[in-house]
């Protein structure tokens, strides 16, 4: 029996070598025969055929085990394809579904990614301290430092194991774990120590209820408000301090597309896959695409020629969504609706790509953009900001506050987030305000000053005024769970959190808390970044030790010789575990799938995690297929933007 | 090109004068038919069990049948058996948990009529043919079963076994010894060490007198039992912890039945001392407590062999289910494998020589409920893990939760064909 399943294995083995020779020397004669076509000399043939050939098993591979498979997901992920049952095409569905946080699979969507986001964001960096500071302790010449550098590195080899995870669990058991006893003794001794331990439960547990409450989508109320105000009077004040340099015109640059990058894809997600589309839609597509195509058309034809041939099929897509759902009948009110502004779009592209690039040109196109951008802001201001919404801004300003009744439960918790205008209008001013600075850059200065002290002004008087505004706002549920009697389920774990400063019996719930299961998570990690260390030691190596020693003669004490020496000398090693740290964050899985427990299965589950178990647990292969399409597109902009950004920081010449 | 395609028709020719001799086999070889199994989570023992002892003497009663026996693990286990049920190819048979003939359905060889005339088919526990059955079918055979009732250290705790919610409060309250914002001593421990299980809450629900399902198939969360059910374990939850940020059990070495900071729990068979172990002289076996219109009852977990719709020869395959279901088998199974059997001839051996067992099997047949007919599991239990949790941790209100959740598992029933 086992010798008959053997030959089977090898029948199937020759007919795999069979095919593969077949095919490579297939793929060689159609190359050759493209070849031939295009007129090329008989010994050119010869070696683009030997070479297709050769070439041919991994090309087959290729197509065979990667191509195919990602077109065969890129098709699932349009349908409901669940195991077992009949695939349907849904068109947009299942993106719409996840991006819009629709339903239950959308709410664990971003659960899951907002898990991700606290990985990259917070994870990361302590990954790559606890990999630096190792890897500079490593760097010291000393007796068998080759075996504390295998020690060091030794985690990433065991981190997932499942032995030693469950030994982790073990060491961050809640009662008698190893981590809170020793941390325990240690506050015994030392009563600083005590003190800033309890410092440190304290403010995680807040930090982590609050994040805890946005995952849910408790209402932010005014406080929504407050982040983008903060980060755009930051940024302000940075602009306005000292003299003006073209550092700061490139960090204005750089704020307006951060921010307008992250505002588009928010837009994206709410505008464009809701049903039906809004046209206003299409003239804020249509004003993108020009300004992109205009920003580049003087330096890079090619992109801006790739803008226009995008932009024109996009446009040619939702002309024909729209008369097939109008029946094709052009004459229709519906069809009307949407041609029009498809019209104009086209109509804009073409005047952009035909005849050479002018001035005029540009200023032509410039006043389109605005006309468009001032067409979709028509149709959605009055909306967001209509009745008395707008009054939201001149309240703050004065310090005044927004909440009519702070004893009715319903309008609290409904009736009033909802009145709110979305805080995007606010990350919208500050691209325009960041990109209007930059542009008036060196030519118009008074203007920029002006328009930058006034900008920051306001939105310093904003992230006041609605902070002062929110914390009365979270202070109303409290007070009024108090007067009922009732428990207060907004905002719930931070308030519990908050509640009172940790005694001294209090100890960090690692496993058993949601509260801290992310902080336990990268704990983990950070005890496993060997392989960044190691990355980071070969970097320290390569650091001309004749740099150091012209730094001393100067006088330059240790400090500035790691921020000033070190840093920039290690910064393409820094770049490539910060790509490399971030992917793999947003990827996490084996750490989750081993730690998770029922109560804290939520608020572990990454993206990787929740793709794999409603894929292959729930067996919806379809929208498994869309969150894996949602995570390459999310993971290639990080990267790229990773990439274009490191240019000015990364230093790959010493 | 033309010494490409010759090297090309050299290596096909090479190829096939070295390929073993398939088209040359011997006739009786040709006619043999290849009867694959399925059993997750198989030892090496049980393995030759199979290949050594139970499958020549098939193979000797079924002339030109080979047998084989495939086993996996339990990470796999939905993806494996979901692409092999859902493509229609894979094993002749395939072992299957608890709940899953919910979830494959008509996918499932209709087995009633090989049955109906088996004279064996009696033996069984009726809990285990409802595991069985589905939409009034029977889809395979109950392989073996495992009770999951609560043990009590008799020895440690103080008061009576509780049978009811109230007087189960009462127990925890009594028994549960906290000190310095961590758990002293905890008078209840339940399967996933956290005070929550999915599984655990469905049975409350059956014990509170609740279904899952109204008659016309939409979801019972909005009853009251469900809501009686949901305050009980939150109850609980706050005796044995009374604030989110009470540290729980120090970790425990060995099982926590002997552990002696644990007065009660649900444990399963393998995570308890062998019941040879003088241990179990100090422990009782009783039911899950009941709501007020409810009764105690015990939550059995039957593991089956199924025929899936798409084999070509379902009468073999239903054969060897009664041969590896007779009472010989099912008997020497639980010698090698320790797989409690389904059929009650064959528990007088197991009665006679283990008191613990003859124990749990009567309360089995007195209390027994079996974890069936749980429709689309794999979204339920996700959906239960998320809601409960915000409503366990103060975080939700219960009447919010049982609006999510008779909300949702209504969407995902609808979505997977259970509603119209």
């Amino acid at each position: 029996m086992a010798s008959e399943a053997r030959f089977h294995n090898l029948e199937w083995a020759l007919y795999t070598v069979i095919f593969i020779v077949i095919s490579s020397v297939l793929l060689g004669a159609l190359a050759r025969l493209v070849a031939r076509l295009f007129r090329l000399s008989g010994a050119e043939q010869r070696k683009i055929f030997w070479g297709f050939t050769f070439a041919g098993p991994w090309i087959i591979g290729f197509f065979i085990f990667v191509l195919g498979p990602a077109l065969a997901s890129l098709y699932y992920s349009f349908t409901d394809y669940q195991l077992g049952q009949s695939i349907e095409w849904i068109g947009l569905d299942n993106y719409r579904a996840l991006l819009l946080g629709e339903g239950r699979q959308g709410r664990m969507f971003n659960t899951s990614m907002l898990n991700s986001f606290y990985y990259a964001l917070l994870g990361v960096p302590l990954q790559i301290t606890a990999a630096l500071a190792m890897a500079m302790l490593l760097n010291n010449e000393l007796p068998g430092i080759r075996a504390f550098r295998m020690i060091f590195y030794m985690p990433v080899i065991l981190a997932g194991g499942p032995a030693i995870l469950l030994a982790w669990r073990y060491m961050l058991a809640s009662n008698g774990g190893f981590v809170n006893e020793a941390m325990r003794k240690l506050g015994d001794l030392f009563f600083v120590f005590d003190y800033l331990y309890r410092l440190f439960i304290y403010g995680t547990e807040a930090f982590n209820g609050f994040y805890i409450g946005i995952m849910r989508g408790d209402p932010l109320g005014p406080w929504k408000y407050t982040l983008p105000a903060l980060l755009a009077g930051l940024l302000l004040f940075a602009l306005i301090r000292g003299e003006w340099s073209e550092g700061k015109r490139v960090l204005a640059w750089r704020g307006a597309t951060i921010i307008g990058i992250a505002v588009a894809f928010r837009l994206m997600s709410k505008g464009l896959m809701a049903q039906p589309i809004d046209p206003a839609w299409i003239y804020a597509g249509g004003a993108a695409a020009l300004a992109g195509i205009i920003l580049l058309a003087h330096e890079r034809r090619g992109l801006a020629r790739l803008i226009q041939v995008v932009t024109a099929l996009a446009a040619l897509a939702v002309g024909a969504l729209v008369l097939d759902r109008a029946g094709f009948d052009v004459a229709s009110r519906e069809s009307v609706r949407y041609l029009v502004p498809l019209g104009l779009v086209a109509t804009a592209l073409g005047f952009s790509a035909v005849g050479p690039w002018t001035r005029r040109k540009s200023a032509v196109l410039w006043a389109v953009v605005g006309a468009f951008g001032l067409i979709a802001l028509a149709r959605h201001a009055p909306g967001e900001m209509g009745g008395d919404r707008l009054e939201v801004v001149a309240r703050y300003l004065t310090f005044g506050s927004t909440i009519e009744t702070k004893t009715d439960l319903d309008y609290l918790q409904t009736a009033f987030p909802e009145w709110l205008m979305s805080a995007t209008w606010f990350y919208g001013l500050a691209v325009a305000v960041l990109a209007g600075i930059a542009l008036l850059g060196d030519r118009w200065p008074r203007a920029r000053r002006a328009l930058s002290i006034g900008a920051a002004a306001f939105f310093g008087l904003m992230a006041i005024g609605s902070f002062l505004d929110g914390r009365a706002y979270f202070g109303a549920f409290v007070d009024l769970a108090e007067a009922t009697g009732k428990t207060n389920y907004h905002f719930a774990m931070f308030h519990q959190a908050l509640n009172q400063f940790p005694d001294r019996t209090r100890v960090p719930l690692w496993m058993n808390s949601e509260l801290w299961s992310k902080p336990a998570l990268i704990l983990i990690t950070m005890w496993s970044s060997g392989t960044g260390m190691l990355i980071f030691l070969a970097a320290l190596k390569s650091v001309p030790r004749a740099l150091y020693e012209a730094a001393e003669v100067d006088g330059a004490n240790t400090l500035q010789r790691f921020l000033k020496i070190t840093l920039p000398m290690i910064s393409p090693a820094m770049f490539y575990n910060i790509v490399i740290g971030v992917i793999a964050a947003l990827q996490t899985f084996e750490i989750i799938y081993m730690l998770q427990t029922p109560l804290t299965r939520d608020s572990l589950s990454s993206a990787a995690f929740l793709l794999y178990a409603r894929t292959f647990s729930e067996l919806r292969i379809g929208e498994g297929a869309a969150m894996s399409w949602i995570l390459v597109v999310i993971i290639l902009t990080l990267t790229a933007l990773q990439f274009r950004y490191s240019r000015s920081w990364v230093h790959y010449e010493a | 090109m033309k010494r490409a395609l010759i090297l090309a028709l050299v290596l096909v020719m090479s190829v096939l004068a070295v390929l073993p001799g398939g088209p040359a086999a011997p006739a009786e070889a040709r006619q043999t038919q290849v009867l694959e199994i399925y059993i997750t989570g198989l030892t090496e023992d049980t393995m030759n069990w199979f290949n050594d002892v139970a499958f020549p003497a098939f193979e000797a009663a079924n002339p030109g049948v080979d047998c084989e026996i495939i086993t996996g693990g339990w990470g796999d286990f939905d993806v494996t058996v979901a692409g092999w049920i859902t493509t229609g190819d894979g094993p002749d048979i395939i072992y299957l948990g608890s709940e899953y003939a919910a979830t494959y359905g008509d996918l499932l060889m209709d087995l009633d009529p090989y049955f109906q005339d088996w004279e064996d088919w009696g033996q069984y526990l009726p809990a285990a043919i409802d595991t069985v059955t589905y939409d009034g079918h029977v889809r395979g055979l109950p392989l073996l079963m495992s009770p999951r009732p609560i043990f009590y250290r008799a020895d440690l705790m103080q008061g009576d076994v509780p049978l009811t919610f109230a007087d189960a409060l009462e127990f925890y309250a009594a028994n549960t010894v906290l000190e310095a914002g961590a758990a002293k001593q905890w008078a209840f421990m339940d399967i996933g060490n956290d005070l929550f299980d999915a599984q655990e809450f469905i049975a409350y629900i059956w014990s509170a007198g609740g279904e899952l399902y109204y008659e016309d198939g939409t979801s019972a969360f909005d009853s009251e039992p469900v809501a009686e059910a949901m305050q009980y374990m939150y109850d609980r939850r706050r005796i044995m912890r009374p604030t989110e940020d009470t540290a729980g059990l120090p970790p425990i070495e060995g099982t926590a039945l002997e552990s002696g900071i644990v007065i009660s729990g649900i444990f399963p068979m393998w995570a308890v001392p062998p019941t040879s172990d003088p241990i179990w002289d100090n422990v009782a076996i009783a039911p899950y407590p009941a709501g007020a219109n409810g009764s105690p009852l015990i939550q059995v977990f039957i593991d089956w062999l199924s025929v899936p719709a798409y084999v070509d020869d379902p009468a073999l395959a239903v054969e060897f289910l009664k041969f590896i279901g007779s009472n010989e088998n099912a008997v020497a199974l639980k010698d090698v494998a320790g797989f409690t059997p389904t059929r009650q001839d064959a528990w007088d051996a197991i009665k006679a020589s283990d008191p613990v067992w003859s124990k749990l099997l009567d309360l089995a047949v007195d209390y027994g409920r079996a974890f069936s007919d749980i429709r689309a599991s794999a979204e339920l239990r996700p959906l239960i893990f998320e809601q409960m949790t915000l409503f366990l941790t103060d975080q939700q209100s219960l009447e919010t939760t049982q609006m999510l959740l008779k909300e949702e598992y209504d969407y995902i029933l609808e979505e997977n064909g259970y509603l119209d």
